[in-house]
Parts: C-alpha cells; structure tokens; sequence
C-alpha cells in the first residue's frame, strides 16, 4: 500500500531488528565509503545544504546551514551528539527506526562527523528504548570492528569515537543544551544562549546535536544526491520523506515513511486507516504533543513546516495523534498540560509554577467548577507565557493550550455554562 | 565529604551494591576520562539494577567512585524520575499516562490495577512485588495503552492482557 | 559607555552594564530575584522583564539578560511588561504561604518588596501549596523551604561563589529543594552568606532570628574587625544588644560576601564578662572621678620621673584616631612614640606594608580579576578568610593560584601548594634567583595579565614582606605585579603608620624590663599575651608603678590594670579602621553603649525591670576618653579635618563616610629598606610554629557563643611521616616540651603540611595562649603522654 521509496524504512522488517551483515547486503555504508574517498567535508555539508533537509527534532532548522555555521577548523575535540531522547507524547519514530537498522545511525554519525570534522560522537538515549540501546551497542561494535569507526577509518585519516549513553527518564533532556548538561553528568537544566553549542558546547567545546532521523538521512542524501531527495517530497518546498507515527484514535497506529507534504486527510485514510469505531475526525496533534490542533478544515493540508505554519501549527515531529469526535478537547489538552507541568525541570518561574496554574484552571473548568472568569485567566496565562520562558518547553506547552482557545472556545465555555464536561 | 567517622566499615557498605569488578571498571574509567562525572547515570543506573534501587549509600558510592561530593551526585539522581531514591518493588510498573495511551484507555489500565494490587499510583504492594508509578509517554504511542515493567516495554495492553502479565509476574517470583 | 533611554530618563553605563544595571542606576525599581550582582544574570526568575522599543533586539525582554547599547529606548511602564511582572508576581505566590507575621524575614524581605513592586496584588489561586520537610542545618541557619521561590540565589552564592561542598538543589520541576545531602550542620565557612542571598525568609540567622523585627533594628554601615581585610558589614541591634551581623556592600574589598566569623563571631560585644565600670585598683569608681586620678597620676610621674618612664601602646584592634591621639597623648608627657603592637614582629610587618608605595598594592577587587596570585605565607581561612573567596574567583574565571606556606593550607578551590618551612620561604625570598622554584614563579608572575603576590606579615615578618616587594618588582613584566599583604588585626596597617621611624623593630618588653619604666598605658591592647613571651611580659607588668587599661574585652591587662576604663566597641562608636592594602573605611556607631536589656531584664518576657545602670557610668568611646585627657572637645568630624591638616598624606580621612568603599591611603610610610635576613640553619631538629586558628584564634571571636561549635580544639599538627617516624598516629595524646612550659596535646596529622615541624593553633583564653602566631618556629620535643608519666 505504501508507494513511497523507502530510506530510512528499507530495511525494516516488524518485529526484527537487522545487523551488520544485512545492513551491508541492501547498500549500507556505501555513502560513508563513498564520502571518505571522494568527497571534503564542505562538499557534504554543501549536498546536505542543497537537499533541503531540515532538522526532524522538531524545530525544522536547515540541517546544512546548522553546519555550515560549525567551527570545523576549531582545534579538537569537537562534538557531534544525536538526540535520541525523544519524549515528547505521540512521537516514537526514532524508537522504531533504531528497533529496526540501528547501522543507518551509526554510519550517518560518522559521515556527519566528518562534514563537521568532529572526533568524538555521542548517541544520547531515552531510559525507555533499553532494546534501542541495546541495538546501538551491538551495531557500534560490529562498526568498530569492520573499521568504520575509530581511528583512521577506512585508512582515511578520520578518526571518529562514538559513545553511547543511556539516561534515566526526563522529557528536558531532548532539549539541546539540558541534552548536553545532561551529558556532563550536571542537573540537566537548558543552557543560556547564546554562547550556542556550536561554539560552547559539550565540555565548553563546539558541538552539534541533531536528530536521529535527521542523521540516519545524510547517507541517503549522499547515495542519491540533493536532487534526489529534495524530489522525494509532495510538495514544491519540502524536502525528502518523514517518518510518521500514527496514534490515537485510528484504526492503524503505525510509524510510515511517507513523503514529506502528504495531506493530513490521505495520512489518515490510507495508512491510519481512517478513525476507529467508525466515529468522525475531531482533531489531530500534528506534530507531537507541544504542536496546536488541526480540525477537519485542515484535512487537506500539506504536513510539512511552512504550511502548518501558516495555519498557525507546527510540523513538530510528525507524530499524528487524532482525536474522534467523542473526545473532550479540554479534557485531552488537561492531559497534555499535565506532561508539561510534570516534566518542567523546574528552572524558570512561567514553566515551573505557572504550568501547574494553567493546569488548576483546566482542571476546576473541566470539573465543572469554572466561571467565565477561570476562562479569562486562562487565556491571559496562555499569553503571558507563549514566548517567555527560559527554554521552548513550556512554549511547547502553550501549543495545545492555544489550539484549544482558538478552535475549541466553545467547548470551554459549554463547560462553564453546564457546569459539567459535555462528553 | 564522604569522610564520616567510619571509613572501612562504610566501604564494606559500599561493595555490596555494586560487585568489585563493576566498581573496578568504573574506576579505571574515570582515570581515564577527563570529566568523570559524565560517568554518574552510567553509575546509578549500574547501582539500581543491582539493587533494586539508589540509597543513600548508593549515592555516597558512586560520589566517591567519581571524586565528588555526594550532594553533587544528589543533585542529579533526584532530578530523573527513573532513578528510584526510594525503594521499589521487584517490579515497577510504569504506566504511561500521557496523551496516546489516553486516548485509547490509559485511564482504565491504571485504574485496574490499583485495583487488582489494592495499591495506589505510588505505592508497593505489601508482599514487595510491584510498585504503580504514572509516567510520561514511554515512545509506544503506536501500541498505546502501554506500560513497561523494569525496563521491558507491554504494549497494546487490555485488561486481560494485563491481568496474564501480572499473574506471569507473579510466578517468575515464587520460581 | 552607551547611553539609553529608560522611562524617558537617560543614564550613561559602563560598558557591558545590562539594561537591570541601568534602571538600577537610575532608581527606576524593575523587581528582580535570581539576578545579583556579584552572582551575575541566569534569567531564571523571568521577574525583570522590560519592553525595548529601540535596541538591536526588541520587544519584551529579561532586563538582566540585555546588554545596554547606545541610543536604546526601553520602557518598564507598558502594559505589556507591567502585567507580565504582575503575572510572574502571582505565580511566584502561588506557592508561597502567607505566613509573613511568623517569618523573621518580614520587613527586609524582597520577596514581599518586588511582589509588591510587580504590581501582582490578589492571589487567584485556590488550589493547594506545595510543601517541603525543613532540614536541621545546623547552630547558625534555619530553613523553610516552603517560603522558596526557586530563584538559584543560594546554590549560586554558596556552591559556585563561596565553593561549599555541602549545599545543592535537588529534584525538578514544581519540587525543586535547595539544602544537604543529609541534615546536618553547614560546612562552608561562608554558610552565613546563605542568609543575605536568599531573597526570601527560606534561610534566616538562627542566632538572631526573632529577637528584634527589621523595622526595630537599629543598623548601621561598618568594618569587619576580625582580620586585617576590612570588610563592609551591616551590623543590627536593639536595646543596647548587638544581634547580627549581614555583610555590607564594597565591589573595591569583601564585594557582598563576609565570612562566618564575622558574621557569627560578634557576639563578643554582648561578652557578660565585658568590663563595663571603670576600677582603680580593682574598685569600682566613677568613670570621671577614675579619669582624673589617672590624669594627675601620670602628671605627677612624669613631673617626678620624666617622660621617659610613660609608655604608651596602642593597638590594631582600637580605630586609627584614637591610635593617633594616644601619639598626642604620648607627645604631651614627653613620652616616646606609643607601640601599635605589642608584638614586635607584627608591628615591625605592618610598618614594612605601609612602606609599599600605595600604587603597587592590590584591592580585592583586583585580586578577583587576577591571573596568576602568588600566595606566600597565608593561610587565607585561617588569617583572612574572604581572601580565600577572592582566590577561588581567580580560578573560577580561569586563572591560577600557587601556595607557599608550610601549613596545610586548604582553600574552597583548586591551586598548587608548595609545602616549605618559614626558613626556607624566607631563604628562597631574599635570592630568589638562586631558587628554582621561585624563578620559575617568577617568570610565570611576569608572564601573566595582572599578577598579584600575597604575602603574610605573620609568617614572613616586615623583613620578608619587604623581600615580597622587591621580588614583586622583579616579576612586573607588561602589567605591575600588585601586593596584597595580609596582617593581623582590623588597623595593623593604620598602627604601622603611626610607629617611629627609624629603628627596625621596637620591643616594649625590653623597655619595660630595663627597669626604667614606670607607667604604661594599653589602648584596647593586651600585652600580657599579645606578647611572643607572655611570661616575661606578665611579670614586667607586675613590677610597673602604673598599669592604665583601656579596653572593652574581658583580658589579662585589664585584669591587672591599676585604672581601668571601660571603652565602647566600635558597634558603639564611630571610627576609621586602615585595612592591609592601606584603605581608610570609616565606622558608624549601630546600637547604644550599656548593658543590653535582655541582660538588665533578666531575660524575661515583657521586661519588667528596666535599670539604666549608674548615670555617667556607660563607657566612652577610646576616642573620646582621649578627647578628655588631652582636651580636646571637638566631634569625630573636627577631630578627622584636624588630622589632615597634620598629616597631609592622609587627606582623604575627612571625607569618608561609613558605608563608602573607603579610601586608598596616599604614600606616607616611611621608605625601608630591605636588608639581608640572617636565618639561621636547623638540621635534624623538631621545631614548633605556632599559627593562626581558623575559629577562636583572634581576640574577639573566641568571645562569642554563637561560633562555639566551630571553635578550634587544642590539638598539635604533624606530617603523618613525621608522625610515624615517632610511633605515633593521628590522635596520639602527646607532650609537648618547650621553653615555655610543657603541654599535653592531642596529634593531628595532615598530610599537605611541611615536614620538621609541628605546628600548634594558638588559642588565646586557653592555657595554649602563651604562644601567639607571628615569630618564628621555636625548639620544642614530642613525647608520648605515657612514656613522660
Ligand atoms: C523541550 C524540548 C524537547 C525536545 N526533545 C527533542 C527530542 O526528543 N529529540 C530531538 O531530536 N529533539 C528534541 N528537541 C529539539 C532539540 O532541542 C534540537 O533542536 C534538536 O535535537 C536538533 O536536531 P535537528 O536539527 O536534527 O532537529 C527538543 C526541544 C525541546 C525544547
Ligand atoms: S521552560 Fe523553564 S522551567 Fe520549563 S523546562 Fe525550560 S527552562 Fe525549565
Ligand atoms: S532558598 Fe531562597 S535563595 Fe534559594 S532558591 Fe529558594 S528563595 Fe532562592
Ligand atoms: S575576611 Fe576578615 S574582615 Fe572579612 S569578614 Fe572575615 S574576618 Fe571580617
Ligand atoms: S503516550 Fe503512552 S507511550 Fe506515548
Ligand atoms: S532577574 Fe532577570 S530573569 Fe531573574
């Protein structure tokens, strides 16, 4: 059923995970062979720039314009660090991508790497995926051995280490610079920018951190070419396929990998396999917890960054979590508020306590206990917060809130006037 | 300072959370690294598999393993919420509550096995075999509901999925 | 420097000032908590939001976080900031209990100022607070975590500025805690500091919290006495009591950090054995009658006997005025220049500080922002304890610090320590290029942006600092490598400046045991063990015609003393204090002279009995009892104009205000000239070298109960392997032999200290008070406890 090429899904077979051996058989390490003979790492840099990859950790930033302005000619060590964390509710991508090939990250760091001219490489990952880690040690191994990682490899002069490291639970941890504290063994709380990683980063030395499928897509942009890749896509500015992980109410709750600008409506009737229980389409989260709702006007909307944009959502991660019409959206956006406030890493004051007062709200209105002006309050909170935190989280955070004050006011207000949830 | 009074007698403390050869690896690590508290989830986590849990010991050992003060190894095991400075039972069960496992009835797992455990969300049970711990989204959107137990992951879980896994449980512990 | 527009006000800043430091200056109130000054901006609080209309970023921003740039236009009166510092108000309150009428914080509490500054007014929230367990943290600070607002001020103050090792924060989000690993007593010997940081009533002074509320509190600018460094402090005290001390605010010294000694350490003033009555011959008398029989006492010795038979001796405890006017004092007997310690040594090291030329001493401040110190012969926690703070910023921002000492020094951050004996530093410091240690300092000190030497009047004496100073001038590559000499008392320095030129090293014992003396007056000063030989001191004393004291502290001399006159501590007075590098920092009276209520009271609850004590009978300032005896009826500020006019190298003295950063001393020492050090070789042998106590070592902060728990115990210090070498360990009960009498001790072994010696922490109101710290090692033999019984 699914048409699209498959990259970062070729060789996924459910339930079973493919090694070294097979990983070699459909073409692996082929980019990585191919870039270290013939190519400088400018040349990579500029390929990943041309193709239109943008970073699949949820911001959407160039991924080649994020290198090129890496100080690659800084004395060493330079880091490069994958950002596997990845626990944001309805997002599990990554997860499947590394059950499945866990070699298509590994020989994706160490081309990044070089294009970076970094020597020291670290896969940051969530306590959850333990099969995930476990994946990577092996295929970190099995890379050493076959010469494509530490020193001089492929008698290229390169030399790359790469380390893994399996954390203990914390959604803040995927934010880049709490992801590097984190690392360092300190209270994992966001860094102040500037200085950027890229120029004080892990250890104070000049750092990327990118995505795992961000990463897991540079030996295919080098394989097929910028051309190639950019084509992939639906529509005129995307760039590339995406992993989609369907959740929710749906009838098939998988992750695809489909082109990037698929229309959300075909997304969920040809692989979700329309809502369950034969019940209609409310909403969607479109890219993972921290992204505003979509309705049944949106339906047809391309899923890529600038569209969503444009209708005032994100592209966030992909991972699509709809709602059916017998859902309470207050109710639904009370859970999500509840995650935030829970995982805040308790830094700065909007995030740390005013999430759990947006939560109060939610919760008396949802409880039937709220008054018109619980809901003026929480509108003002949604606008007092939005852009002024420390870090993106509780920004994130106030991407459900807002959806449900712009889509779903009157859901808010029916509560108020019943005095009890509607649902 | 880890120096209280009785220095052997804590040590001997010490070398039984974690093996010698464990605590000797991780030393000839941190001779090696140039930051060795990078080192300190490795650590904890090693100490917690080992024993169920991070006591205080735990903590006072793996600050000296790195050379730092315990406060310091304090400060980031009570900030991850699966580093457990509690003890727990043989099983915690993590059951997920966030947005997806939500929608397709998070709630009604959770609340059957309070039930079933005649336990609450942060409680063990009397004979030591689970602990019930709410936690965020564990990456198993696609098989919501979902809980994982230790660190093995159960997905699209029903009632009578749930209540085979507990019985399973159960008997691995008599056995 | 740019110039921007607040509010439609404009204010010039330094360069890199942020847009908080530019309201700040101009007295516009933007409510801010995690930011602080000497912490720097984190923007955590998210309290001090502003709106920029013009800047190369605008819109609402963290006022803390923006650089202030030239021709920025920035409001704090829009409607966006303003509510949006309300709404941080009201979520900072949501957690906050309202239990201001219990918390000892109230009145001076920040939190309470800048809810009130962020315009938040109603708490909406219904819901439930979170609450925190306290923990018991020890004799000088109480926690309530409930009452935190999570701004980091504590950890930044106490883990990243003062490198305590004992206090984090720990968990996340809406349950962050800030304390110990476990309950416990405090380590960091800046703990107290926790107090002043927290923006809220979370840590309050367990020593004074719920004596007087903050409205009732009488306070005052002041200087630290308990070492040379001269710190600012903010004394408070009511009913004649003095009740606590806050560390006060100068960027050029102490910046905002004071060290526990001062802080815990005041109590002395509240001291019941404080002398409060003036005595002859041990009876009590009236304070005017008691003055003029002193008067006619000394006139009719020194019309009998000459001027030559009075001595005078000042003191570094007593203020730089009533210093100078025992001088006139000694100038209208006719007798010779007054002692400004009784410790010749230590006189002599404060003579040879205040003859380096005022350009090439270093402030604190400089210190901080130093490269490359060279520390030789301090113990900074022992000696001068924020020394060891400004330290620790050096290696914070990336420089160095080298030790040279024979003592286990230990210092809140990381530095290079050479273990060397006294003789050997000295040695190496008067042929330095014969040293290769010290050349290879040398060239480093050359090397560096802004080198700083300092050294120890107590271990290397005037001769060795005098010794520092040329080296100094041998290590100034492209920047001047600087001086910060540590000595031992409050006005050491300002003492040294008054001594006679001229002679080297003045012994008032050997004045005194010539027998030609009859008459000695003490001010504030206690020579019966101030002394390096307090037994011969004792008994040149006794044999005096007149004792005169004049003294607040319960000592010897004052014991002995044939007339006594109680004087006012400097809590009590106004007063100049010249601290190590030769800055003038003025004092400022806090609370009444007489005997604190809670005493007079009885301790009871309302006071019942109110007894002002005998009228005329509450001491004087030394400065005025001076005034009296000389004549002379002008006030402090006449007095301070006098002196200028006199001494013009000290023209700033009129024009400092308590609570200023003080002001550099113009060059006035006398000009020494170094001379080669005779030291003489001890092979083979033990010898002791008495130091510095951390706590309990001054003559002050012994005094005060709160400090009691750290007090040091007796205890005698010995390398391990010259431990081993005698059989002994660590806790062996030992005799030590010495010219002065023998001990019996317990061993302490520590490792980083020099080998050949042992080394004794001087405890003066104990029987180890015969030895003082400031000489030289002394012979001494080690026995174990049973072999000599
Ligand atoms: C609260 C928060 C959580 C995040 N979690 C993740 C994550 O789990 N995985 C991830 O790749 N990026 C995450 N990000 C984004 C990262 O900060 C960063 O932008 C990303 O790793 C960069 O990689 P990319 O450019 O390849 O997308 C998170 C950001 C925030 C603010
Ligand atoms: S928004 Fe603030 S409190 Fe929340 S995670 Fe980021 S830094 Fe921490
Ligand atoms: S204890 Fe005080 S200083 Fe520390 S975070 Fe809380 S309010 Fe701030
Ligand atoms: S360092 Fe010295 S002057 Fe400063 S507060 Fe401490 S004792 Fe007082
Ligand atoms: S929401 Fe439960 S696993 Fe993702
Ligand atoms: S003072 Fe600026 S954010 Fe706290």
């Amino acid at each position: 059923m699914n048409s699209t090429p498959q990259l970062l899904f070729k060789n996924r077979v459910a339930g079973q995970t493919i090694f070294f051996k097979d990983y070699c058989k459909t073409g692996g390490y082929q980019a990585l062979t191919k870039a270290l003979k013939t190519m400088s790492p400018t040349e990579i840099v500029d390929v990943v720039k041309a193709s239109g990859l943008r970073g699949r950790g949820g911001a959407g930033f160039s991924t080649g314009l994020k290198w090129s302005f890496f100080p690659a000619d800084a004395p060493r060590p330079k880091y490069l660090v994958c950002n596997c964390d990845e626990m944001e509710p309805g997002t599990y991508k990554d997860g499947e991508l590394l059950a499945a090939d866990p070699h298509q990250l590994i020989e994706g760091m160490v081309l990044s790497a070089y294009a970076l001219n970094a020597d020291v490489g670290y896969i940051f990952i969530r306590y959850a995926y333990d099969q995930q880690l476990r994946n990577l040690q092996q295929a970190v191994a099995e890379a050493k051995k076959a010469g494509y990682l530490g020193k001089n490899i492929l008698g290229s002069g390169f030399d790359f280490e790469l380390h893994l490291h399996g954390s203990a639970g914390r959604y803040i941890l995927g934010e880049e610079t709490a992801l590097l504290n984190g690392l360092e063994g300190k209270r994992p709380n966001p860094r102040l920018k500037p200085p950027f990683p890229a120029v004080r980063g892990l250890f104070g030395r000049p750092t990327t951190v990118n995505n795992v499928e961000t990463i897991a897509n540079i030996p295919h942009i080098i394989n097929g070419g910028a051309e190639w890749f950019k084509d992939l896509a639906r529509n005129p500015e995307g760039a590339g396929t995406k992993l989609f992980g369907l959740s929710g109410h749906l009838n098939c709750t998988e992750c695809f990998e489909l082109p990037v600008g698929i229309p959300l409506g075909e997304l969920i009737e040809d692989y979700g396999g329309g809502v369950w229980k034969k019940r209609k389409f409310k909403a969607c989260l479109p890219g993972g917890a921290s992204t505003p709702y979509l309705t049944a006007e949106h339906l047809d909307i391309a899923l890529d960054f600038d569209p969503l944009a444009k209708v005032g959502s994100r592209f966030g991660t992909a991972g699509v979590t709809v709602f059916d019409d017998h859902s309470c959206m207050l109710r639904a956006t009370l859970n999500l508020l509840q995650f935030f406030a829970r995982e805040s890493c308790g830094w700065c004051t909007p995030c740390r306590d005013g999430l759990p007062l947006v939560c109060w709200l939610l919760e008396k209105i949802e409880k039937g206990e709220g008054t018109n002006e619980d809901l003026e309050m929480l509108k003002q909170q949604q606008q007092q917060i939005t852009g002024r935190s420390f870090c993106a989280l509780a920004e994130g955070a106030m991407g459900p809130l807002d959806g449900l004050l712009r889509l779903f006011e009157q859901e808010v207000i029916d509560h108020i006037q019943k005095g009890e949830c509607p649902f | 300072m880890i120096c209280l009074g009785n220095f052997s007698a804590e040590i001997e403390i010490m070398k039984k959370l974690l093996l010698k050869k464990q605590i000797d690896a991780f030393r000839r690590k941190v001779a090696k690294t140039e930051h060795p508290r990078e080192l300190v989830i490795d650590l904890l986590r090693e100490i917690q598999d080992r024993n169920g849990w991070v006591s205080d010991e735990g903590v006072e050992l793996a600050a000296q393993i790195l050379g730092v003060t315990p406060i310091e190894v304090e400060e980031v095991a009570t900030f991850y919420d699966k580093i457990y400075r509690q003890p727990v039972g043989r099983y915690p069960i993590h059951i997920c509550d966030s947005i997806c496992c939500w929608s397709r009835g998070g709630e009604e797992i959770a609340n059957h096995l309070q039930q079933q455990l005649e336990i609450k969300l942060g409680e063990t049970t009397t004979d030591g075999l689970f602990t019930l711990l709410p936690t965020c989204c564990l990456g198993g959107c696609g098989r919501a509901p979902s809980m994982m137990i230790g660190r093995r992951f159960y997905g699209n879980l029903s009632l009578a999925e749930l209540d085979r896994i507990i019985e399973q449980l159960r008997e691995e512990a008599k056995g | 420097m740019p110039t921007l527009t607040i509010d439609n006000r404009t204010v010039t800043v330094a360069e890199g000032a942020s847009v908080l430091d530019a309201a700040v200056e101009l007295g516009i109130v933007v409510p801010h908590y995690c930011y602080h000054q000497a912490l720097g901006a984190v923007g955590a609080c998210r309290q001090c939001a502003v709106t920029i209309l013009e800047g190369s970023q605008k819109g609402l921003k963290m006022s803390c976080l923006v650089t202030a740039e030239d021709g920025m236009q920035v409001s704090t009166c829009d409607e966006e900031s303003r509510s949006f510092r309300a709404q941080v108000g009201e979520w900072l309150m949501t957690n906050h209990p309202h239990d201001c009428p219990v918390c000892d914080e109230g009145g001076e509490c920040q939190l309470q100022e800048m809810t009130i500054g962020s315009g938040h007014g109603i708490r909406r929230y219904r819901g439930n607070k979170r609450t925190h367990t306290n923990q018991d943290l020890g004799p000088f600070i109480t926690q309530e975590m409930n009452r935190c607002i999570q701004c980091y001020r504590c950890v930044r103050a106490y883990k990243d500025y003062c490198g305590g090792e004992d206090f984090g924060v720990m968990g996340s989000r809406q349950r962050v805690f800030f304390g110990r690993f476990k309950e416990g007593p405090l380590e960091s010997d800046f703990s107290g500091n926790l107090i002043d940081f927290c923006p809220t009533g979370v840590f309050t002074d367990k020593t004074s919290r719920f004596k007087t509320r903050y409205w009732d509190l009488q306070q005052a600018p002041s200087i630290c006495p308990h070492c040379s460094l001269g710190c600012a402090t903010l004394p408070g005290g009511r009913y004649q009591q003095l009740q606590r001390v806050r560390s006060g605010s100068n960027r050029l010294t102490n910046d905002s950090f004071i060290c526990d000694r001062a802080r815990f350490g005041s109590d002395w003033a509240n001291h019941p054995q404080r002398p409060r009555e003036a005595r002859i011959d041990g009876e009590k008398a009236e304070f005017s009658v008691v003055l003029s029989q002193l008067e006619e006492r000394l006139q009719s010795l020194v019309d009998t006997y000459g001027g030559e038979t009075l001595r005078l001796l000042g003191s570094p405890r007593a203020s730089f005025e009533a210093n100078l006017l025992l001088k006139k004092l000694a100038v209208r007997f006719g007798a010779p220049t007054p002692c400004y310690d009784a410790h010749p040594r230590r006189a002599f090291a404060a003579r040879a500080a205040g003859s380096i030329p005022s350009g090439q001493l270093a402030s604190l401040q400089q210190l901080r922002a130093s490269d490359l110190v060279l520390v030789a012969g301090v113990d900074p926690l022992a000696e001068a304890p924020v020394l060891a703070l400004a330290l620790r910023q050096v290696v914070r921002a990336g420089g160095r610090v080298v030790v040279l000492d024979p003592r286990p020094v230990e210092l809140p951050c990381e530095f290079e320590h050479h273990s060397l004996t006294q003789e050997a530093l000295l040695r190496g410091l008067s042929a330095p290029e014969e040293n290769e240690l010290l050349e290879s300092l040398r060239q480093q000190l050359e090397a560096a942006h802004h080198p700083v030497l300092v050294g120890g009047g107590d271990l290397l004496g005037g001769a060795g600092l005098l010794l520092l100073r040329r080296f100094s001038e041998s290590c100034c590559g492209d920047s001047d490598c600087l001086i910060f000499p540590v000595l031992h008392g409050p006005n050491s320095y300002g003492g040294g400046l008054l001594e006679e030129p001229g002679e080297r090293q003045r012994d008032l014992l050997e004045d005194l045991e010539n027998g030609k003396v009859r008459a000695l007056i003490c001010l504030e000063a206690d020579p019966a063990i101030e002394h390096p030989d307090p037994g011969r001191m004792q008994l040149a004393l006794a044999r005096l015609d007149l004792l005169a004291v004049f003294d607040h502290l319960p000592t010897h001399s004052v014991a002995a003393a044939n007339i006594f006159l109680p004087t006012r501590t400097l809590f009590e007075c106004g007063g100049t204090y010249v601290n190590n590098e030769g800055r003038m920092q003025a004092f400022a009276p806090v609370i009444e002279p007489g005997i604190p209520l809670e005493v007079s009271g009885g301790g009871g609850h309302p006071l019942r009995q109110f007894d002002s004590g005998v009228p005329g009978s509450a001491p004087h300032s030394a400065i005025h009892l001076l005034q009296q005896l000389l004549k002379d009826r002008q006030d402090l500020f006449g007095l301070r104009r006098q002196i200028v006019e006199e001494i013009p190298c000290l023209r700033d003295l009129d024009r400092l205000e308590a609570g200023d950063s003080g002001r550099r001393m113009a060059d006035c020492g006398e000009s020494l000239e170094e001379s080669r050090l005779e030291i003489w070789a001890q092979e083979g042998e033990l010898r002791l070298l008495p130091v510095m106590a951390r706590y309990g070592g001054d003559q002050y902060s012994r005094l005060s109960q709160p400090l009691a728990s750290r007090l040091q115990q007796p205890c005698l210090w010995i390398h391990p392997l010259e431990a081993a070498e005698r059989g002994f360990g660590e806790g062996q009960r030992v005799v030590l032999r010495t010219a002065v009498g023998h001990f019996r001790l317990s061993l302490s072994c520590k490792e980083k200290m020099v080998r050949g010696r042992v080394m004794l922490p001087c405890l003066p109101g104990t029987p180890l008070e015969v030895f003082t710290p400031g000489g030289l090692s002394i012979p001494c033999q080690l026995y174990a406890e049973d072999d000599n019984a």
